[in-house]
């Protein structure tokens, strides 16, 4: 009779008990919510990460995940989320923007004013020229207004990459054949680059978020993009990434998180506010503390 | 034939922190017919009734980031539909003085914990308008 | 073309002598740019104390939470201790948030607190064990159900359990489960803690 042990690695069935605990932990971290159906997904992802932890059985991994050794917490939530970076990614925060937020925003400026829009962090670039080939094509008022994008990142080498604004054709699996043509123009590899007056108009600079002195100068933002990073942070980092945010956005200004991401596990500082195409997050406009 | 169908089940959004809780609150309403959502502080309260209806609230005053008293608030000078949402308020708080904030941060009505069964029911019918 | 490269605004920076005392001033909004660059400071602990027993401002309150929770010393911890008795729910509700992260700095105060009179405040402590390690926060909350009265602080650390609880815990599950049996809502939540603990770690 086979030993059931013999060759069975230490982890090979995780009990119901034990994904339950998993995935409430998971919930009340991340706000992240696991049905019954991903039952098998849950499964092989759990165990790859015992695995990749070297960790002898779900208890043990259990432990360190609720230590965050190694920045477990990261290693899993990236193992449970898809995290590639691709131009006009969440297009519908794009859309919110053009079709609610903007219209907000401008209701308090002159014509000819000045809009102010962060990208934090911004890594390799999509993001920033994002924002500002959907504004180009999307936003009637577009002419009407000074339109200020900033993109910032604690990675130098990524900043780099994004000032070049050199990219592969999986970046640029969202955008029209049209879009593409009057924004890009190919260059070695098979890769295209953006524009000069697009990468010219767009600032990039190094930032660490949760750094106060570091974002001190950054001032009166209008819409702040911080999609996909808050949900790393440590209780501490994020508490100072959501105070740092609040302070960098002008009264009323909003902030669109990553799709994962809730303020609910970050920071009471903002009021929740919902449009059609998407929920954001709004500095109150009055501020009463 | 006519079918007039059944009637659609009341929604009923649970929101506190302890995850036992919510089970509890959620298995009693599952079992009476009732459509269960659950939310961990009235954050994640407020994006869950801007998303969805609801008949009916259930919100525990101590939670993390957005305590039910602020959570209350901030749903009745809300815009909308969502203003009005019934609230059952419930609380580790006997004395008078936090039933008293909770009717003027907006509850219909105050529990206090542990909540029985029927007890629960019962208030929870009343106030989502529905029947047994 | 309507894209214009901005440039950054004011220059930023601060020292740390001028923002202990802007930690007084009458402006809600020097307090708050105090409050958030003081959080490697370790000497503003004494600083950041006297500044959270006074402010009323919650944004502000906040902010000097987060700078005592980044210095996180045992200082920092009984500057924190005092709001878990507060009348108000989020400065009770951001005061758990910033101990709970701090598990080997709260851990000396443990016991005290599973003790105090109050039963607010044991119900309140309970929280801070779930990220202390599973032995330490198994023995702390069941040495607290043996002896608690209150329902709901019972309730509380049964919650807790059932995340981080060993099967050292059940003995004390089971007993409190009989001392309650009557109660609404103990009976339910020992009973999907006692499972869970169980179906964890006996295979």
């Amino acid at each position: 009779m086979d030993d059931p042990k013999v060759g069975a690695s230490p982890a090979d069935r995780i009990t119901p008990e034990e994904v339950q605990r998993f995935c409430e932990f998971l919930y009340r971290r991340t706000g992240m919510s696991l049905t019954e159906g991903k039952r098998y997904f849950i499964d092989r992802r759990l165990q790859e990460r015992i695995a990749a932890t070297g960790s002898l059985s779900f208890q043990a991994y259990f432990s360190l995940l609720r230590a965050d050794a190694d920045h477990e917490i990261e290693h899993l939530i990236n193992s449970f989320t898809v995290n590639e970076t691709y131009f006009y990614r969440e297009d519908h925060q794009l859309r919110c923007m053009t079709e609610s937020l903007l219209g907000a925003i401008v209701s308090r400026k002159k014509p000819g004013g000045t809009v102010r829009i962060w990208s934090i962090p911004c890594s390799t670039g999509e993001e920033p020229y994002s924002i500002a080939l959907w504004l180009m094509e999307n936003w009637p008022k577009v002419d009407d207004y000074n339109i200020e994008i900033a993109g910032s990142d604690i990675d130098t080498r990524a900043l780099k990459a994004a000032a070049a604004g050199i990219y592969g054709d999986r970046a640029l699996m969202r955008l029209s054949r049209d879009v593409i043509d009057r924004y890009f123009r190919p260059v070695a590899d098979g890769n295209h680059q953006i524009d000069e007056g697009l990468r010219n108009s767009i600032e990039f600079t190094r930032a660490n978020l949760v750094d106060p002195r570091d974002v001190a100068q950054y001032r009166d933002f209008d819409l702040i993009f911080c999609r996909n990073v808050l949900i790393y942070f440590d209780d501490a980092s994020r508490r100072q990434a959501a105070e740092n945010l609040y302070d960098c956005l002008r009264p009323g200004g909003y902030i669109c998180l990553g799709h994962s991401e809730s303020m609910s596990r970050i920071s009471p500082l903002f009021r929740v506010a919902r449009f059609p195409d998407a929920i954001v997050y709004q500095r109150p406009e009055a501020d009463n503390g | 034939m006519d079918d007039i169908g059944t009637p659609p089940k009341a929604r009923v959004l649970v929101i506190d922190d302890s995850s036992l809780v919510r089970l509890y609150y959620r298995s009693t309403l599952e079992k009476a017919g009732f459509v269960v959502e659950q939310a961990i502080n009235g954050i994640e309260a407020m994006e869950k009734v801007l998303s969805e209806p609801f008949d009916l609230v259930l919100v525990d005053v101590n939670m993390p980031r957005m305590d039910g008293f602020t959570f209350l608030r901030t749903l009745r000078t809300s815009a909308g539909d969502v203003a009005t949402i019934p609230a059952l308020m419930i609380s580790t708080e006997s004395e008078t003085e936090d039933a008293t904030e909770a009717r003027a941060a907006g509850a219909n009505f105050y529990l206090v914990k542990p909540v029985a069964e029927n007890e629960l029911l019962r208030h929870v019918c009343v106030l989502a308008g529905a029947t047994l | 073309m309507p894209l214009v490269k901005g440039s950054k605004s004011q220059p930023g920076g601060g020292g740390s002598a001028p923002d202990r005392a802007a930690l007084d001033s009458p402006d809600a909004e020097s307090r708050w740019t105090a409050a958030r660059a003081l959080g490697d400071d370790v000497d503003a602990v004494p600083a950041l104390a006297a500044a959270l027993g006074r402010e009323d401002v919650p944004r502000v309150r906040g902010a000097i939470i987060t700078a005592l929770m980044r210095i996180g010393d045992p200082a920092s911890v009984e500057a924190i201790l005092p709001s878990m008795r507060s009348p108000d729910a989020g400065l009770r509700a951001t005061a758990i948030e910033a101990l709970q992260a701090l598990p080997e700095a709260v851990a000396p105060f443990m016991a005290r607190l599973l003790d105090d009179r109050d039963s607010d405040v044991r119900l309140l402590a309970t929280e801070l064990a779930r990220n202390m390690n599973a032995s330490q926060a198994t023995r702390l909350l069941c040495d607290l159900i043996e002896r608690e009265q209150h329902p709901n602080v019972c309730a509380a650390a049964i919650d807790v359990l059932t995340e981080v609880g060993t099967p050292a815990a059940l003995p004390s599950l089971e007993n409190c489960a009989l001392r309650f049996a009557s109660t609404p809502f103990l009976p339910f939540a020992i009973s999907v803690a006692i499972a869970r603990i169980s179906g964890a770690e006996g295979r």
